[in-house]
């Protein structure tokens, strides 16, 4: 679409959007990145204690809490949206095949898309229980579950709440993959079908392409939302057992609001912050370069 | 060959049974524990078979009705935030929708990454700031924070359905006398009601399961469902039964949106990057 050229009406219309952020974005940005070079606890002092430069950002680099924090966050975000997007993919494979009743069984499907995230935590916490659903049928099919219970032991925790996540966020590879799949055309798949082409040659030189940039957003939104996992950690761990699974923002969470060490958590939100840009950065890149913005 | 194409069929059914099974599993499982006696909690093997109850639902929503204060201060953020975010999103997807300008593309990107940021890198200046102003625990802070992700949401998944409105259309408004704006009012805005309607539902379900942002910044009165819940892990035991009916409840509202919504799931899901 053609789009017009105005001078000054577009800024006009954008202004309010950008005014009404001022106070819940920029100044909090600015507020954080200069408290986040001073020292400042606030069990001590309700003002900052003076000045002390890069002393917060070198002291996160000695801190075993932190270092394990970011190694969690990519132990977690990594595995936990490949495991999603592979076997979402199945699904929208499986409903490409044009099964009868797929429109309920998709309406079906959604639904761990919309619950609450603390609710879904607060659910698995209680199907993790020494007696719930998952430990019985754990043991069912002879699984042995540590004696501290799945959430207990900080191994079984860490992949009790990977589990969880892949639970709620499968559907959101599966429905939204499907739609791609949907829409690549049927000329293109039945031509390829006459030329004999198989299924697995079908997927890789016709399905994948087709599918790559929905394949590239999904990823990415995924990404973002498990780099900053919270709610289901707080549901069903609190970062524990120990420090086991305290990702970057919980460990951000429990610093700031429970030790309440703010000039220290501001340095890891900034450098989360920057984390997470050059990470945007290098998908935005892959995604958004050809695409009109 | 048929016979083959059947075995296939069928095979193909009970996978995505299995697979169904999976993921409805744990929502029919809270289900269960919201209307099962509390001495069926716990038992080995799990019962399935039981006299179903409300005196939990009751208990959490009639009398005494613990749960209703968090139900009404859910709704109240869900509104209040889906609603305030409407005409700064109008406005501002309509601009970038329709008119060529230099930081267009900039500004685009500020939106996306701010829903891209880590919430809880903002909930420590919002806690020590809100606290400052003196507006700790009220809905209005919150409803003010909750901009963060209802606007650039909104201004993203707009901004698609403005772009399905042939601009030709506007333009003949605006022969016949109108201005930019009232074009946009008169004409546009009518055009995509569906669109602005399926922003504000999908706004009020990310206001509604928000929990990051109320953890910290909502009081005693002010409380949200996802929030309230937490009451009922006591030192004294965990009340799941509760838990259970006041989780139901919070995941009703969004269900029934998402089934409403039908196709349009998939453009809010993507910020109207993919289209059904």
């Amino acid at each position: 679409m053609s789009k017009l050229k105005h001078r000054f009406l577009p800024y006009l219309f954008i202004l309010p959007s950008i005014l009404i952020l001022v106070p819940v974005i920029i100044y909090p940005l600015g507020f954080s990145l200069y408290n986040s070079f001073q020292h400042w606890n606030l069990q001590i002092s309700p003002v900052s204690q003076g000045f002390v430069g890069f002393t917060n950002y070198i002291n996160t680099f000695k801190d075993l809490t932190f270092t394990q924090s970011f190694i969690n966050t990519f132990k977690l975000s990594v595995p936990v949206v490949i495991i999603e997007f592979v076997i979402g993919l199945g699904i929208a494979l499986l409903f490409n095949e044009n099964i009868k009743g797929g429109n309920i069984f998709r309406a079906m499907l959604i639904m761990p898309i919309t619950i609450a995230p603390m609710i879904t935590g607060f659910l698995f916490r209680y199907l993790y229980y020494k007696n719930g659903l998952i430990s019985y049928l754990l043991l069912l099919i002879g699984v042995q579950i540590p004696k501290e219970g799945i959430l207990g032991n900080p191994i079984t925790a860490f992949w009790g709440i990977a589990f969880t996540d892949i639970w709620q966020w499968t559907p959101f590879f599966a429905i939204i993959l499907f739609a791609g799949l949907q829409s690549i055309s049927v000329e293109i798949i039945e031509a390829a079908q006459i030329d004999g082409a198989s299924f697995f040659r079908l997927f890789w030189y016709i399905t994948l392409p087709n599918l790559k940039f929905v394949i590239l957003i999904t990823v990415m939104i995924r990404f973002m939302q498990t780099f900053n996992l919270f709610d289901i950690i707080q549901a069903e761990t609190m970062g524990g057992p120990g420090t086991a699974t305290r990702t970057l923002s919980y460990n951000l969470y429990y610093e700031g609001l429970v030790n309440y060490n703010i000039g220290y958590s501001l340095a890891i939100a900034w450098i989360m912050i920057f984390t997470i840009m050059i990470i945007i950065n290098i998908f935005v890149n892959f995604t958004l370069k050809k695409e009109e913005l | 060959m048929a016979k083959k194409s059947l075995f296939i069929r069928f095979s193909l059914y009970i996978l995505l049974i299995v697979v169904m099974l999976l993921f409805m599993g744990p929502i029919i499982w809270v289900l269960f524990l919201s209307l099962r006696p509390a001495v069926t909690n716990r038992t080995i093997p799990p019962t399935v078979i039981f006299k179903p109850t409300f005196e939990y639902f009751y208990y959490c929503f009639v009398n005494p009705g613990v749960s209703l204060n968090y139900l009404i201060s859910s709704l109240i953020l869900a509104f209040g935030s889906a609603l305030l975010s409407l005409p700064f999103s109008i406005l501002a997807s309509y601009a970038i929708s329709r008119f060529k300008f230099r930081g267009r593309k900039f500004i685009t990107l500020f939106y996306l990454s701010l829903f891209f940021g880590p919430p809880v890198a903002y909930l420590i200046p919002y806690f020590l700031i809100i606290s400052r102003i003196g507006l700790a625990e009220t809905y209005q802070s919150m409803i003010l924070i909750y901009q963060t992700f209802t606007i650039p949401f909104s201004i993203l998944i707009m901004k698609s359905f403005f772009d399905e409105v042939p601009i030709e259309i506007e333009e003949a408004a605006m022969v016949d006398g109108t201005n930019r704006l009232g074009a946009l009012i008169r004409v546009v805005i009518p055009i995509s009601l569906p669109g602005i309607i399926v922003s504000f539902m999908f706004a009020f379900i990310f206001s509604w399961n928000n929990a990051v942002f109320p953890l910290v910044l909502s009081g005693y009165s002010t409380k949200p469902l996802p929030i309230g819940t937490f009451n009922f892990f006591a030192t004294t035991g965990v009340a799941w039964n509760n838990i259970a009916a006041t989780s139901v409840v919070t995941m009703l509202p969004p269900m029934l949106i998402f089934l409403a919504l039908g196709k349009y799931v998939v453009r809010g899901l993507t910020f109207g990057a993919v289209k059904q």
